[in-house]
C-alpha cells in the first residue's frame, strides 16, 4: 500500500495513520509474561521484537554486520556464519516421534479403561492360577482380547491420522525456495537454506522474501505483509526509516512475506527462527492445548462407568462374603464384575464413527488432522474468523463505479457473470480505458483458457482489479493497449498520489491523450471540468459536492477509492514529441474528471449464508483482523454485524451525541480497535465479549488474538478460529479447534490447527457445525445402545454368585455381542440423520450437556437393559426346564454343577447328568441367552435410532441399520449353527423355539421406549423428560 | 482445554463429597431432594413390579407347557454316563491298608449307599421282575402311577454286599470293592434288548498288569434289562438302580492304577471323545502297603 495515500483515501477515518499493533503487541506480552511462566525460551519469545536495524544508516549497518554493502559476504565467510548460526529455515515444531503418537493412541483416553480391565483379568487370573493348577482360562482370553482390542483400535486410530497428516505434509511447498544473493560481488541462485545473516539479497516482484530484510535499495517495492499482519493490501517498501517499530516501518521486509513487484536490495538482520515470522511460529509451538470436548465427554463417561463398575463390584463382593463365599472368590467375582462392566467394543465404534464422519467432513473439503476434532466444531459456541481469505475472496475486486452521478455497483461474487450496467454511456468508455491503459498490470502468459477473474496477474492489487474489471466488462485490454500505446508515464508515488500515463490516440488524429488516476481528492484537484454523459461541464460546486457524497458513501463501505480524469493533449503534441515527466513539458491541469472506482476484497458469496446459518445455530461469529477497523466493518457486513445492528458510533452518530454519552450495554455491535484492545484488562475484555453479540477486532496483533480467544474459553465458550496467516497461528493452536485453510493457508497455521479447509471457504465450517453436532447425537445413541446390552452380559454373572446357577452368559458369549454383533448396529447409528434441525438450537452447554449422562445410564442400565436381561434369563430357564433342569431346583446347584468329578448330578426328574452333559447344556443357554441379546438388541436399536421422536417419524431410512440387522442376526445364526463351533467357542445349535423366547420382551421394549417418547413428545420438560431425556 | 482445573485440596474434594451426600442448602441427599426421590423411587418401583410381573407371567406359561413326567428334551442326554461308588473329590480310591481311617469314610459312605439295597427292603417295596427283558409300565390313555420298580438285592452283590463282611468290602485286606453305575435317563432302553454288561481294564499296559485280576457281581458284571426303562423319580418312586461291583484282588501295592471301566451295551456309545464319562468311568485305584 502507499503511505498515506490510497491509504487515506479509504475514509477520512482511516487517516488517523497510528494504528500499532505493535504497542498493544508489548502489553499483551506483558501480561502474558505475567500470568504464565514457562521456559525461558518463551519467556524470550513473548518479550518486544528488539530490532534497531532500521534506525541504522547504511554504514553503521555495513559496520554492524561487517559486510561490504555492494559485494556483499565473500563466499567464505558465508560459509563460516552458516556453520555459526545454522540454516535460514524455521525449526519444525517439536514433532512429536511417531511411537509416542502411536502409544497416545495406545494408552489415551478410553484404551486406559480396558488396559485397566485387561490388567485386572490378569490380575484375576494369576490368582487363580496360584491356587487352582486348572483354573478356568477365561479370564486369561478376556485378557488378552481386551488387549487386542485396544491394540488393534490404537492402530486404526494412528492410521487414521496418520493418513490425515500424510495429507497435510503433500501441502508442503516440496520445491526448495531460490534467493539471489550477491556474494564476493557476484550474484548467485541460492537456497534460502543457504542465507545467513548479513547477505546481501536482491528481491524482486513474485518472490518471497528469504530473511528478514533492512532495505538498502528499493524501486517500486511492495510486499504482502498479509500472512504476518493480516493487512490485505500490499504495502511500499523504501530504504528510509519511517516508524520507530520494526514492524511498521517501511525500510524492512520480513521473512516469508511476499514481494508483490518492484525490486529490492536489502541486507540480511535475520534468519530462521530468529525472525519476526519464526518468533511467531515458535510461540506457537510453545503453546499448550487442552483437550478436546469429546475428549473431557469420553473422561466424564469413564468416569461414570468406573463408578458404576466398582459400586457393583464392590456391593456383589460384599454379598458374596455374606452367602459364604471365601475371600479369594469374592475378589475373583470383585474383578470380574468390575471387567464386566468395561464395554469392550464401544472404544472401537466410537473411533470408527468419528472415522466415518471425519471422512463425511473430508468430502465436503474439511479436512480433520486430529480425530477427536471432529466433534470440537458441533459443541463450538464462538468462532473468531479471520477476515482476509477466509470471509473474503483474498482478491481486490471492482466494487462500486460512481460516474454521471450515478453510484454503480459491480458483480463481486467469485464467478463474476457480469452485470450489463450503463454500458451506452460515453462516460464509461472514457473511464474504461483511463481504467485500462492507465495501469501497469498485466496478465501473466498462457492462460487464455483461463476464466477472467481466476487467471493471475502481475502487479498491485487494485491495479489488477481495474484490469480484470475492465477485461470483463469493456474489451480486451491488450489490444487497447496495442492501438494506444503508452508514450510516457510518471508511476504512482507517495507525494504524488496519483499515476499518470501519456498515451497516442486511436485513428488517424496523431495527437495525445493524458490520463490519471489517484487518490480521488488529489485528482480533483487537477481538474476543471467533468463528464456528464460524454459531454464536457464545468466544475461547479453543485458537482463538487456530489463527488464528496460520493467518495465519503463508498469510502464509508470500506471500499478503496480511485478517481479518474483525461485530458486530450492539443495537437501541438502531436506524435513523436518527446515527453519528460521529470521536467514537465505538457500541460497538466484543467483536467476532465470522469468518475471514481472503488474497490474491496469482496466477501465470497456463501459467507452471509453461512455467518447467518451460524448466528441460527446459536454460534456466536466474531471477527479479528489485522485490517483496519472500516474495511473490517464494510467486511462485517456480510452477517457478523447484522444490518440493524448499530456501533456505539452509528448510535453517536444518528442522534448527533458524542460517544461517550451513548449506553454502550444497549448496542449489540462493536468495532474494537487493536490500539484500544491493548488498554483493557482482562475484566473488560470479557465484558465487551459477554454484552455484544456482534464484535469485530481490528488492527489486531497476533498475541491479541490469543487473547480473544484466551477471553472467550475464559467465558467457557468452546471457540473455533479461522485464520491463514502467521499472525493467526498462536490463536488457531489456542483454539479448542483451530481452522486453517488450506489453499491461502501458510504452513505454519495448517501445522498449528486441528482443521483444514480445503477449499478455504468459511461456509464449510457450517457444514462441519453440523457433522459435529449430528455426530454427538448420533454416538449418545452409539453408546446408550452399546451400554444397554452390558446389562445382560453383567447378571448372569451376579445371579452365578448369588444364586448359584449355571452361568446363563459366559466370557466367550458376551464377547461375541460386544465385539460382534453389538457392533456393526452401533457404528450404524452414525449415519442416523437428525431428529430435528440442528442448526436451529443452541450449541451444547459443555458443562451440563454431557455425552454421556446419568439420564443415559439410568436408561440403558436401569431400563432397558433389564428388560434385556429379563428375556436373557426367560431364555435361558426355558431351556434348563425343557431339559430336565427347573428352576427350582437349579438355586444353589453351583458347586455340585461346577464339580468336574460328579457325574451323576440329579435334575429335577431324577435323571442323572455327567460333567460334559450339562456343561454342554449349559453352553447352549449361553447361546440362548446370547441369541437373546441379540434378538433384544433389534428392538433397542429401533429405539436408540431416536431420543424424542418416534420411530414412526423417523423411518427406516438408515440402510447401514438395516443391514446392522441382519448382520448381527445372520452372525448369530452363524456362530450358533456352524458346525465346529461347539469346539471352537462352544456354541450350539438352539431349536427354533428358543429364538423366540426373547421375542415378547423386545416387543416390550419398542413399546416402552415408545410410550416413554410419547410421553416426553406430549409434554415437554415434564418429569419423564427431566428423568430419562439422555 | 478452556477451562483450566484448578487442582483441589484434599480438603474441598471431601467437602464437595459431603454436600454431594448431603446439601443442607438444598436439602438434597445424593443430589436430590426427597420428593425426587420419592418420584423416582416409585418410577423405579412401578417399573421393576411391571417387570417382575411380566417375567413370572412369562415363566408360569412356560412352566404350564413343561411335563411333570418326562423333560421335552433329552438329546443332551442320549448316552447315560457311568459313575462309581465310593466317589471321592477326585475320583481316586485310595487305600492305606494299615491305616483304618483312610478307608473307613469309604466304608461309611458305602453302608449308607447300600442300605436300600438291603434284601429286606427290596422285597418289601419291588417286585420280582422277569430277568432277561425290559419291564415296561405303559399309561395306556390312564395315568399309571406309581410304577412298580424291579428288586436289585443286595445279596446280588456277592463278596462286595458288605453283609456280615468283616473285611469292610475288603478294604481292610487290600482288596476293595468298587461299585459302578449307569445315570438313570428317562425312558431310556439301555441295551436295545440285548443283554449288556460291564468291563474294566487298566487303561494302559503297565495299569493293566498293576491291576491283577478281579471279580465282578452279578457275575460278568451283568446289567438286567428288568431294570430299564426309567420312568423319573416323580412316577417310579421306588427305582433301584442297578450296581455291579468289582472286586480287586491284587493290586500291586504303592502304585497308582488307572481303571476305566466301561458298558457294553448295543445302544450306549463309549468313544465320546470329550464326554470322558459317558458309557464309561475312569478312576484311579491305589492300595498302600508297607
Amino acid at each position: 500500500m502507499d503511505p498515506g495515500g490510497k491509504k487515506g483515501t479509504m475514509t477520512p477515518q482511516a487517516q488517523n495513520p497510528s494504528p500499532r499493533p505493535e504497542r498493544g503487541h508489548k502489553s499483551s506480552k506483558h501480561k502474558k509474561r505475567k500470568r504464565k511462566n514457562k521456559k525461558g525460551d518463551m519467556e524470550e519469545l513473548k518479550k518486544e521484537v528488539v530490532m534497531d536495524d532500521h534506525k541504522l544508516t547504511l554504514e553503521e549497518l555495513s559496520a554492524k554486520y561487517s559486510v561490504d554493502l555492494t559485494k556483499g559476504h565473500s563466499p567464505q565467510k558465508a560459509k563460516e556464519i552458516l556453520i555459526r548460526d545454522g540454516p535460514n529455515t524455521l525449526t519444525p515444531p517439536p514433532t512429536t516421534p511417531e511411537w509416542i503418537k502411536f502409544c497416545k493412541q495406545l494408552f489415551g483416553g478410553f484404551s486406559l479403561l480396558l488396559w485397566t480391565g485387561a490388567g485386572l483379568c490378569f490380575i484375576a487370573y494369576g490368582i487363580q492360577k496360584y491356587f487352582h493348577e486348572d483354573a478356568m482360562k477365561d479370564n486369561l482370553y478376556l485378557g488378552i482380547v481386551l488387549s487386542v482390542v485396544v491394540i488393534i483400535t490404537g492402530c486404526f486410530s494412528y492410521y487414521q491420522e496418520a493418513k490425515s497428516s500424510k495429507i497435510m505434509e503433500s501441502f508442503k511447498n516440496m520445491v526448495p525456495q531460490q534467493a539471489l544473493v550477491i556474494r564476493g560481488g557476484e550474484k548467485m541462485q541460492i537456497n534460502v537454506e543457504d542465507v545467513v545473516l548479513g547477505d546481501l539479497v536482491e528481491v524482486k516482484g513474485g518472490d518471497r522474501i528469504p530473511a528478514d530484510l533492512r532495505l538498502i535499495s528499493a524501486q517500486g517495492c511492495k510486499v504482502d505483509n498479509s500472512s504476518l499482519t493480516g493487512e490485505s493490501e500490499p504495502q511500499s517498501r523504501f530504504p528510509d526509516f519511517t516508524h520507530e517499530n520494526p514492524l511498521e516501518t517501511r525500510n524492512i521486509c520480513f521473512f516469508s512475506t511476499n514481494c508483490v513487484e518492484g525490486t529490492a536490495r536489502g541486507i540480511v538482520i535475520a534468519t530462521g527462527d530468529d525472525t519476526v515470522m519464526g518468533r511467531i511460529a515458535t510461540l506457537t509451538s510453545g503453546l499448550t492445548v487442552g483437550k478436546t470436548p469429546i475428549a473431557a465427554e469420553i473422561e466424564h463417561f469413564i468416569h461414570l462407568i468406573t463408578a458404576v463398575a466398582i459400586f457393583l463390584g464392590v456391593t456383589f463382593f460384599g454379598l458374596s462374603l455374606i452367602l459364604g463365599y471365601g475371600w479369594l472368590e469374592a475378589v475373583i467375582f470383585l474383578i470380574g464384575i468390575i471387567v464386566a462392566n468395561v464395554p469392550e467394543g464401544l472404544l472401537a465404534t466410537v473411533t470408527v464413527c468419528l472415522t466415518l464422519t471425519a471422512k463425511r467432513m473430508a468430502r465436503k473439503n474439511c479436512l480433520v488432522k486430529n480425530l477427536e476434532a471432529v466433534e470440537t466444531l458441533g459443541s463450538t459456541s464462538t468462532i473468531c474468523s479471520d477476515k482476509t481469505g477466509t470471509l473474503t475472496q483474498n482478491r481486490m475486486t471492482v466494487a462500486h463505479l460512481w460516474f454521471d452521478r450515478t453510484v454503480y455497483e459491480a458483480d463481486t461474487s467469485e464467478d463474476q457473470t457480469g452485470r450489463i450496467f450503463a454500458k451506452g454511456s460515453d462516460t464509461w468508455f472514457i473511464l474504461a480505458r483511463i481504467a485500462g491503459l492507465c495501469n501497469r498490470a498485466d496478465f501473466k502468459a498462457n492462460q487464455e483458457t483461463l476464466p477472467v477473474p481466476k487467471r493471475a496477474t502481475t502487479g498491485d492489487a487494485s491495479e489488477s482489479a481495474l484490469l480484470k474489471f475492465i477485461e470483463q466488462m469493456y474489451s480486451p485490454v491488450s489490444e487497447m493497449r496495442e492501438k494506444n500505446p503508452k508514450v510516457a508515464e510518471i508511476p504512482f508515488n507517495s507525494t504524488n498520489k496519483y499515476q499518470m500515463s501519456i498515451h497516442l490516440r486511436e485513428g488517424s488524429s496523431q495527437t495525445h491523450m493524458l490520463l490519471m488516476k489517484g487518490a480521488p481528492e488529489r485528482i480533483l484537484q487537477f481538474c476543471s471540468t467533468f463528464l456528464l454523459n460524454g459531454k464536457e461541464y464545468p466544475l461547479d460546486d453543485e458537482m463538487k459536492e456530489a463527488f464528496q457524497n460520493a467518495y465519503l458513501e463508498l469510502g464509508g463501505l470500506g471500499e478503496r477509492v480511485l478517481g479518474f480524469c483525461f485530458l486530450n493533449l492539443p495537437s501541438s503534441f502531436s506524435k513523436g514529441f518527446q515527453f519528460n515527466t521529470d521536467e514537465i513539458n505538457f500541460p497538466m491541469d484543467n483536467l476532465c474528471f470522469v468518475g471514481l472506482i472503488s474497490m474491496i476484497d469482496p466477501p465470497r458469496a456463501a459467507v452471509a449464508d453461512a455467518v447467518s446459518k451460524c448466528r441460527s445455530a446459536g454460534i456466536k461469529v466474531i471477527m479479528v483482523t489485522g485490517d483496519h477497523p472500516i474495511t473490517a466493518k464494510a467486511i462485517a457486513g456480510v452477517g457478523i454485524i447484522s444490518e440493524g445492528s448499530e456501533t456505539v458510533e452509528d448510535v453517536a452518530a444518528r442522534l448527533r451525541i458524542p460517544v461517550s454519552q451513548v449506553d454502550a450495554r444497549a448496542v449489540k455491535a462493536i468495532v474494537v480497535h487493536g490500539s484500544e484492545l491493548k488498554d483493557l484488562n482482562s475484566e473488560q475484555l470479557d465484558q465487551i465479549l459477554k454484552n455484544h453479540s456482534e464484535i469485530v477486532f481490528a488492527r489486531t496483533s497476533p498475541q491479541q488474538k490469543l487473547i480473544i480467544v484466551e477471553g472467550c474459553q475464559r467465558l467457557g465458550a468452546i471457540v473455533a478460529v479461522t485464520g491463514d496467516g502467521v499472525n493467526d497461528s498462536p490463536a488457531l493452536k489456542k483454539a479448542d479447534i483451530g481452522i486453517a485453510m488450506g489453499i491461502t493457508g501458510s504452513d505454519v497455521s495448517k501445522q498449528a490447527a486441528d482443521m483444514i479447509l480445503l477449499d478455504d471457504n468459511f461456509a464449510s465450517i457450517v457444514t462441519g457445525v453440523e457433522e459435529g453436532r449430528l455426530i454427538f447425537d448420533n454416538l449418545k445413541k452409539s453408546i446408550a445402545y452399546t451400554l444397554t446390552s452390558n446389562i445382560p452380559e453383567i447378571t448372569p454373572f451376579l445371579m452365578f454368585i448369588v444364586l448359584g446357577i449355571p452361568l446363563p452368559l459366559g466370557t466367550i458369549t458376551i464377547l461375541c455381542i460386544d465385539l460382534g454383533t453389538d457392533m456393526l448396529p452401533a457404528i450404524s447409528l452414525a449415519y442416523e440423520s437428525a431428529e430435528s434441525d440442528i442448526m436451529k438450537r443452541l450449541p451444547r452447554n459443555a458443562q451440563t450437556d454431557n455425552l454421556v449422562n446419568h439420564r443415559l445410564i439410568g436408561m440403558a442400565y436401569g431400563q432397558i437393559g433389564m428388560i434385556q436381561a429379563l428375556a436373557g434369563f426367560f431364555t435361558y430357564f426355558v431351556i434348563l426346564a425343557e431339559n430336565g433342569f427347573k428352576p427350582i431346583d437349579l438355586l444353589g446347584i453351583r458347586l455340585e454343577w461346577e464339580d468336574r468329578y460328579l457325574n451323576n448330578l440329579e435334575d429335577s426328574y431324577g435323571q442323572q447328568w455327567t460333567y460334559e452333559q450339562r456343561k454342554v447344556l449349559e453352553f447352549t443357554c449361553q447361546t440362548a441367552f446370547f441369541v437373546s441379546i441379540v434378538i433384544v438388541q433389534w428392538a433397542d436399536l429401533i429405539i436408540c435410532k431416536t431420543r424424542r421422536n418416534s420411530i414412526f417419524q423417523q423411518g427406516m431410512k438408515n440402510k447401514i441399520l438395516i443391514f446392522g440387522i441382519l448382520e448381527e442376526t445372520l452372525l448369530a445364526t452363524f456362530l450358533s449353527y456352524t458346525p465346529g463351533m461347539d469346539v471352537a467357542l462352544r456354541m450350539y445349535p438352539l431349536k427354533i423355539m428358543w429364538w423366540l423366547c426373547a421375542a415378547p420382551y423386545s416387543v416390550l421394549i419398542f413399546v416402552y421406549d415408545e410410550t416413554r417418547r410419547y410421553i416426553i413428545r406430549q409434554r415437554p420438560g415434564g418429569w419423564l423428560e427431566r428423568e430419562t431425556y439422555y | 482445554m478452556v477451562i483450566q482445573k484448578e487442582k483441589k485440596s484434599c480438603g474441598q474434594v471431601v467437602e464437595e463429597w459431603k454436600e454431594f451426600v448431603w446439601n443442607p442448602r438444598t436439602h438434597q441427599f445424593m443430589g436430590r431432594t426427597g420428593t425426587s426421590w420419592a418420584f423416582i423411587l416409585l418410577f423405579y418401583l412401578v417399573f421393576y413390579g411391571f417387570l417382575t410381573a411380566m417375567f413370572t407371567l412369562t415363566m408360569w406359561v412356560m412352566l404350564q407347557t413343561v411335563s411333570d413326567h418326562t423333560p421335552k428334551y433329552q438329546d443332551r442326554l442320549a448316552t447315560p454316563g457311568l459313575m462309581i461308588r465310593p466317589k471321592t473329590e477326585n475320583l481316586d480310591v485310595i487305600v492305606n491298608v494299615s491305616d483304618t481311617e483312610s478307608w473307613d469314610q469309604h466304608v461309611q459312605k458305602l453302608n449308607k449307599f447300600l442300605e436300600p439295597y438291603n434284601d429286606s427292603i427290596q422285597a418289601q417295596k419291588n417286585d420280582v421282575c422277569r430277568p432277561g427283558r425290559y419291564y415296561e409300565q405303559p399309561d395306556n390313555g390312564v395315568l399309571n402311577y406309581p410304577k412298580r420298580a424291579c428288586q436289585f438285592n443286595r445279596t446280588q452283590l456277592g463278596d462286595c454286599s458288605g453283609i456280615r463282611d468283616p473285611t469292610h468290602y475288603g478294604y481292610s485286606t487290600g482288596q476293595p470293592c468298587v461299585f459302578i453305575k449307569m445315570n438313570r435317563v428317562i425312558n431310556f432302553f439301555a441295551g436295545a434288548n440285548q443283554s449288556m454288561n460291564v468291563t474294566c481294564a487298566g487303561k494302559r499296559d503297565e495299569d493293566a498288569e498293576n491291576l491283577g485280576n478281579f471279580v465282578m457281581f452279578p457275575a460278568n458284571g451283568n446289567i438286567d434289562l428288568m431294570y430299564f426303562p426309567y420312568y423319573g423319580k416323580k412316577f417310579h418312586v421306588n427305582y433301584t438302580q442297578p450296581l455291579v461291583a468289582v472286586k480287586f484282588l491284587n493290586v500291586t501295592p504303592n502304585v497308582e492304577v488307572n481303571v476305566e471301566c466301561r458298558i457294553n451295551a448295543a445302544n450306549i456309545a463309549t468313544d465320546d471323545e470329550r464326554d470322558k464319562f459317558a458309557g464309561r468311568v475312569a478312576f484311579k485305584l491305589r492300595i498302600n502297603k508297607t
